[in-house]
């Protein structure tokens, strides 16, 4: 029987095995390649998406374990491409980087401000210990999440 | 190499369904709680089992159970919902920083206690080193019935367990008056322990230490309780620095396990510190308010 994932709102079906990792068929099958493999071992962050509302790593989730559940990617983030408070806050901080550990900072970030409304600096960073970048920093990633956490506050974080 | 793993997956709803399945798959077959272990086989070159039991739709495994005598914990409870749950028990602390600073948040709200406890191949565990400490106990399931082992015992017998049986709780008596857990990552966060010390102690009325338990995880394969620390301890108030150097005197005991991020001696070598930090974590919730020892936040 063919696996059923709701991804991004919408029911697909899966083929793969439910201990297939959720990460593999996201890009493989559904060809939403935002998720990235990196590590997979559960350190980097790079494959995080959203079980209904709570990041989890892709990497190391069976995908037969999240049927039923609202599974949300970077891509399901923006429908219509909107960008959410966060993402804007993002750009405007010029914090895009390169692309490979990013999505999974967004999807951490829109969760915590959803958490919380008014994120300190060190609850950032603590958010922020399972999304490791390799090349450029963190700085401009946690101003950013600060500058939408002080700005928009409960209003924000509800749109993430 | 395909994506579509060819693994079989049950997900059971009771316990009883659970250890059936287990004793019917044998040797092909293991429990899958947060996955956070066994979905990294291809990375260590394993070839995983067959057959797993997902324990993820089995609520009794996720309960959590605090009264003033003892804490009851459902296998598959996760180190996010664990730190959450004992936060603010100065008898708990021990686990709340296991629970609540291993590795990084998502794997955390994934990885669970039973996991933790039954993964054999991994010295590094937060939580192994805590419950000890604490005298914890667990119990086991399997279709003949169930049987209930000291921590100690158990992990000296968890690789030689027979198939069919699975743990289904862990059970941590409210003994002692405080606790502290101090673990050392070579990152602030987010990395594996090279080194952990769990102590948990009662004191008298005269501030003395009547009961000490100390237990040491990530220096040696399986993290074990370090008796003739704890011998040392009994007796004496608490002092972070006595007891630093009573470790220090007792490092011979101990052989420190190789591995990529740390050699042998070091993890050996950052003992009697982190010794020291535990006690002083000990020492400063005895000054912050309540100086007895007590039960409830």
């Amino acid at each position: 029987m063919p696996l059923a994932l709701t991804v991004n709102g919408e029911v697909r079906l899966s083929n793969a095995g439910p201990m297939t990792p959720l990460l593999d068929i996201l890009r493989e099958e559904f060809q939403l390649t935002g998720a990235k493999p990196v590590c997979r071992e559960g350190f980097c962050g790079a494959c995080m998406v959203l079980r209904d509302g709570r990041p989890i790593l892709s990497c190391l989730t069976p995908a037969g374990l999240v049927e039923g559940s609202d599974i949300c990617t970077i891509e399901g983030l923006s429908p219509g491409g909107t960008l959410t408070p966060l993402q804007d806050a993002l750009e405007s901080h010029d914090a895009v980087q390169c692309g490979m550990c990013f999505p999974g900072m967004v999807i951490t970030l829109t969760h915590a401000l959803r958490r919380t409304h008014d994120l300190t600096d060190a609850e950032v960073r603590q958010a922020l210990v399972g999304n490791i970048c390799r090349c450029t920093g963190y700085e401009r990633i946690v101003a950013a999440a600060l500058a939408i956490a002080a700005a928009h506050g409960p209003e924000a974080a509800r749109d993430g | 190499m395909s994506i579509f793993s060819p693994l079989v997956l049950h997900q059971p709803a009771s316990i009883s369904e659970a250890v059936a399945l287990l004793a019917a798959g044998g040797r092909d077959c293991a429990p899958l709680a947060g996955g956070t272990w066994i979905m990294r086989a291809p990375i260590r070159h394993e070839a995983p089992p067959p057959v797993f039991v997902s324990l993820s739709k089995i609520s009794a495994l996720s309960a959590i159970a605090i009264s003033e005598e003892r804490v009851e914990l459902g296998a598959a409870v996760t180190h996010a919902a664990l730190a959450e749950a004992v936060a603010g028990y100065p008898d708990l602390q021990v686990l709340a920083e296991a629970a609540g600073r291993s590795a990084n948040p998502a794997i955390r709200a994934t990885a669970t206690i039973g996991g933790n406890l039954c993964t054999t191949s991994f010295p590094a565990a937060d939580l192994l080193p805590a419950l000890l400490s604490l005298d914890a106990e667990v119990d086991l399931a399997r279709s003949q019935g169930r049987e209930r082992l000291s921590l100690e015992v158990f992990l000296e017998r968890r690789a030689a367990l027979v198939p069919g049986w699975l743990l289904t709780r862990v059970v941590v008596p409210r003994e002692a008056g405080r606790s502290a857990h101090a673990r050392l990552p070579l990152r602030k966060a987010g990395d594996y322990p090279v080194a952990i010390v769990s102590v948990a102690i009662r004191l008298c009325e005269r501030d003395r230490v009547t009961k000490a338990c100390v237990a040491i995880g990530a220096v040696e394969t399986v993290a074990r309780r370090w008796r003739s620390l704890e011998a040392v301890l009994l007796g004496e108030p608490v002092d972070p620095e006595r007891a630093g150097a009573a470790a220090e005197r007792l490092l011979y005991e101990i052989t420190g396990r190789e591995g990529i991020e740390a050699p042998g001696w070091y993890r050996v070598h950052v003992l009697p510190s982190l010794v020291r930090r535990a006690m002083a974590g000990i020492a400063e919730s005895l000054s912050s308010g309540n100086s007895r020892p007590c039960r409830s936040p």
